[in-house]
């Protein structure tokens, strides 16, 4: 559309399965979304965020693999360059994902938590995507 | 346009919409949900001409590119996707503006068949046709 694919890899730091990773886990989240506004308000929270969860361990997993691989090939830079990077947007990720399922989860009981707050990792990385898109071009 | 202004567009798009959205959450403005998403409608209709004047120019007589069908198919692929968008955020904003009943599971069906899109997509550029 607006980025092809290749320029996406470049400027994001994920592979291509990761992106699909990550999409399949929204889509699965979407779905169990709209299953607890609907159907079954009973189902917590946390159990809807499952899926984001398990993409973010799953990412993890093979960036290391990814991370191990180019380490052995003699790419050691290149290696920890991409560990330092994905960890860093996934971890702004968890932590956005975990305080929006908390204010969620305790709409009530957690007035401190205001938006602001739980959108301020995606501030932090929205700064970093510019800069490493500087870079990229 | 380059990659970083491309870059650009989209970072100040998204940032806006986040300021805005955050702002609306935490009572701090008493906007309307429909201009909250202001910055999402101008986006997108930014990418509908950008879109359509590409597919104008290829469509235009005596223009034959290599992959001319193809390209062609990618880019109403593009459209569609960017309408679906467009039809997800107006229902969501019908939602939260209460000025229809509709169930959720209604207002992420454009959202469903986008990802679902977006998915194949992606998949078709992992696992190629491997059929030889």
């Amino acid at each position: 559309m607006l980025f092809s694919l290749r320029e996406l890899v470049q400027w994001l730091g994920f592979a291509t399965f990761e992106l699909f990773l990550h999409l399949g886990a929204l889509l699965i989240f979407s779905l169990l979304v709209a299953v607890r506004v609907d159907f079954a308000e009973a189902i917590s929270w946390w159990h809807v965020f499952v899926p984001l969860f398990t993409a973010d361990g799953l990412s993890t997993y093979f960036t290391a693999i990814v991370s191990i691989r180019l380490h052995q090939e003699g790419e050691r830079r290149l290696a920890v360059l991409r560990l330092l990077w994905v960890l860093t947007v996934l971890s702004l990720k968890l932590v956005c994902e975990v305080l929006l399922c908390q204010k969620l989860a305790d709409l009530d009981q957690a007035p401190n938590l205001w938006f602001g707050l739980i959108v301020s990792p995606l501030f932090i990385l929205l700064q970093l995507l510019m800069i490493r898109a500087c870079r990229v071009n | 346009m380059s990659l970083a202004q491309r870059v650009l567009l989209t970072w100040i798009f998204t940032l806006v919409f986040l300021i805005m959205l955050v702002l609306k959450l935490d009572d701090k403005i008493r906007w309307n949900w429909f201009l909250v998403f202001l910055p999402v409608w101008v986006f997108d209709v930014i990418l509908v001409i950008m879109l359509v004047v590409k597919m104008a120019g290829r469509c235009k007589s005596g223009h034959e590119p290599r992959d001319g069908p193809q390209d062609l198919r990618k880019k109403s692929w593009y459209l569609v996707a960017v309408l679906l968008k467009l039809a997800f955020c107006l229902a969501l904003c019908a939602r939260l503006e209460r000025l229809a009943d509709i169930k959720v599971t209604f207002v992420c069906i454009p959202l469903w068949v986008l990802l679902l899109g977006a998915m194949a997509e992606l998949g078709y550029n992992i696992f190629p046709d491997r059929r030889d």
